[in-house]
């Protein structure tokens, strides 16, 4: 699935993600991330969003993400919003495979 | 139990990982009117992920949709179902109808996933003057539904006026709305309380409430639970009573005698009915008298 | 503080609301800027706990009553209007704030473009967002030995305008044209770009470059947070001539700029006096030209558009050249000479 426009999701409040995704210029998943807890968990934050993503049959896109101590159900439910923002399709998360179709 | 029922706005990820802390008999997570409009798809999201992955503890689950009149009810419903709350609240029943396509609706999702049909309960919330007119037969139109609720704030709207302190324009409602669950078997729920700040007055409506027969109110703030488990609380002597009660059952049993009595009163199923209740009050109070 | 019993309003502005919110802004040292298109309220019992707008692009006008500080409600706030803008299409947000504020937004994920300390600090919402604004500049144009630069508005590009090109376009191997992107003047910015390409296409070695967002035009420049006005020009000059001399004169090799000489206006005088103690600075030097005159006057754009208010575009030949001319006359520009007319305004 390609990424045409740009789409955003989540807040910048506690425990939350605020995740905003867009087409790449270059190949695969870029993602910038700001987080307080980037040490303990930035890896884990970036794995969740990828994984997210590569269920959802997106492969290249540049993802910049604002963490406030998100949990991954969290992360990849703000990531699945924002992808079909972007894409303006309704993702429906129990068919998530079926997104690229 | 559904002494307490503890409101938490669908898209807050903090309040939704946190709310298990404040020990309320249910939650209720809400797409509807605690979500605007442009923020209801990623409320959906976001529930239906932290419900598959959060345990919160012994509280029942519900979940306020949107209405199946709305953009989203029906997006609401097939998320939702899926997600496996305890129950659905349906909010603005002002018809039996509204139940039946909601049933039928939960029903047709619950086949497709390879859920138990049935294992999703059903709240109805009466909103309007034609909800609480309609509220007898809504209470009795789904086996699904556990529940009948009263959401003060549209209500009032609808009847053209607004909340006062003591709440005379919600007497009927609430006594219909009682009424109705009683006669279908069912639990009846009070509105929210909106003044944080005012625990006297939040006091006052829930002894009110109890005195009328109600098993629960919803709330918007953990502070409020804590009042609410004490109000619904028996006294000791109550409990006292109670306990006799039951002890003179099981006396009347062994005995194999067919009739109950106790300080020369008959005993009858209404009153053993409440006996359990009130043990049941008092045990979820940690056996702490009111 | 309790805050989940805020109530959110959003303003799309009545006069009675717009108080409101300029009160309590104004209580926070702050002012309501005229421009706001959208705004934001958090409020307790009819009181405000927080607030912010945006116009354009640009996020501004955000304060939290100080009883509330730490619960959160600037963020609550910012992501309000980060996904308004987002629903209106804009995506790429900026704001302008004091200095003191950048950790907290760029814990929202925003970016520094430009500090001027103790003054003003200009953040994005993108971490490369300049960096890709001067790649596209110097792709497009090879680095001079020795560039020259103009900005300018050309509302619209008169004569004038092209006599100061000449003049540094002859001195220099690469000049350098950065035509402002706001949309303020009466002329429209794609408007004002053409006829610049179009008014400078003889003259060798110019390149034209759209300003973008980090030329940065005096009539955008939020001030919500200046409250002298003197300020307020001068906070602008350095953070824009900080940008240029800083970011965007190395990236294309420039080390001059020239200006036309301003006598009236004095906001474009105060900006040229800084100009002057700033570029050196920065490895550039500035040249002021005096002004091209004609029939006893400056042969400059307001001229041109008073003779539009008064409807004698004839007499405006002289001042502009053909392909401005052209213009004037045709279809595309009446709905601009309307606005000028009816505006009777000075811009």
């Amino acid at each position: 699935m390609k990424i045409k426009d740009v789409g955003i999701a989540g807040t910048l409040e506690s425990s939350d993600i605020s995740i905003r995704i867009e087409n790449s210029e270059s190949e695969g998943i870029e993602i910038e991330l700001k987080s307080s807890v980037e040490n303990q968990f930035g890896n884990q934050i970036r794995k969740v969003i990828t994984q997210t993503l590569l269920d959802m049959g997106v492969q290249h896109a540049a993802v910049h993400a604002v963490d406030k101590g998100a949990l991954d159900c969290t992360i990849r439910a703000r990531v699945m919003t924002a992808v079909s923002r972007a894409t303006k399709r309704n993702c429906i998360p129990w068919e998530v495979d079926r997104c690229a179709e | 139990m559904r002494r307490s029922m503890l409101y938490v706005p669908g898209n807050n990820p903090g309040m939704i990982r946190d709310v298990h802390i404040y020990r309320s008999d249910a939650i209720m997570f809400d797409l509807e009117d605690s979500v605007s409009l442009n923020e209801k798809d990623a409320a959906r999201m976001l529930l239906y992920n932290s419900l598959l992955t959060f345990d919160f503890g012994q509280a029942e689950i519900l979940v306020r949709v949107n209405g199946l009149n709305t953009a989203f009810g029906r997006d609401d419903f097939e998320a939702i179902v899926r997600a496996r709350p305890d129950a659905i609240r349906l909010p603005k029943t002002d018809t039996p109808e509204d139940v039946v396509e909601a049933d039928e609706l939960i029903s047709g999702i619950e086949r497709q996933s390879g859920i138990e049909t049935g294992s999703i309960k059903l709240v109805a919330a009466i909103e309007s003057a034609l909800g609480v007119i309609n509220a007898p037969r809504i209470a009795m139109a789904s086996g699904r539904l556990i529940g009948m609720a009263l959401g003060a704030e549209d209500f009032v709207t609808d009847l053209k006026t607004s909340r006062s302190a003591d709440g005379i324009e919600l007497l009927t409602a609430r006594s219909m709305v009682l009424f109705a669950a009683r006669a279908a078997g069912i639990d009846a729920f009070d509105t929210v309380f909106p003044d944080v700040n005012d625990e006297e007055g939040f006091i006052r409506e829930v002894k009110l409430i109890k005195q009328l027969g109600f098993d629960g109110k919803s709330i918007i703030n953990p502070r409020q639970i804590e009042i609410v488990h004490q109000i619904f609380t028996p006294t000791e002597a109550e409990i006292t009573y109670a306990m006799r009660v039951l002890e003179a059952i099981r006396e009347a049993e062994s005995k194999g005698s067919g009739v109950i009595s106790l300080n020369g009163k008959m005993i009858d199923k209404p009153i053993v009915e409440r006996a359990r209740r009130v043990l049941a009050f008092a045990e979820a109070a940690g056996g702490q008298a009111g | 503080m309790d805050t989940e019993s805020l109530t959110e309003e959003t303003l799309l502005h009545s006069g009675r609301e717009s108080a409101r919110v300029a009160d309590f802004l104004r209580s926070q040292g702050l002012q309501l800027d005229d421009d706001v298109e959208f705004t934001v309220v958090l409020a307790a019992q009819g009181s405000i706990a927080a607030t912010g707008s945006f116009a354009g692009r640009v996020l501004k006008c955000i304060a939290v009553d100080p009883q509330y500080l730490q619960s959160g409600l600037s963020a609550k706030i910012v992501t309000r209007l980060i996904r308004e803008e987002y629903i209106l299409g804009r995506t790429h947000l900026f704001l302008f704030t004091r200095p003191a504020n950048v950790p907290i937004f760029s814990s929202f994920g925003f970016y520094i473009v430009h500090v001027v300390p103790s003054q003003v600090a200009l953040m994005e919402n993108v971490p490369n967002g300049i960096q890709r604004f001067l790649r596209t500049l110097s792709t497009s144009a090879p680095k001079g030995k020795n560039a020259a630069a103009i900005v300018v508005n050309c509302n619209p590009f008169t004569l004038g305008h092209k006599h100061l090109i000449e003049y540094a376009a002859a001195r220099c191997d690469m000049l350098h044209l950065f035509v402002v992107s706001e949309d303020k003047s009466s002329f429209p910015a794609d408007v004002r770009y053409r006829l610049v390409v179009e008014g400078t296409k003889n003259i060798a070695h110019v390149h034209v470059h759209k300003g973008g967002d980090y030329i940065i035009s005096a009539a955008t420049f939020p001030t919500y947070f200046i409250k002298e006005y003197q300020e307020q020009v001068e906070t602008h000059a350095l953070l824009d001539i900080g940008i240029f001399g800083t970011r965007i004169a190395p990236a294309l090799g420039i080390v001059k700029r020239y200006v036309g000489e301003e006598p009236f206006c004095k906001v474009t005088a105060t900006y040229n006096r800084i100009m002057q103690d700033v570029l050196p600075r920065y490895g550039v030097d500035l040249e002021v030209i005096p002004r091209l005159t004609s029939g006893g006057g400056a042969v400059s754009a307001s001229r041109v558009r008073a003779l539009m208010r008064e409807g004698k575009l004839e007499q405006t030949r002289e001042l502009v050249p053909d392909s401005t001319y052209a213009f004037l006359m045709s279809e595309e520009a009446r709905p601009v000479i309307r606005r000028i007319q009816e505006a009777g305004q000075r811009h």
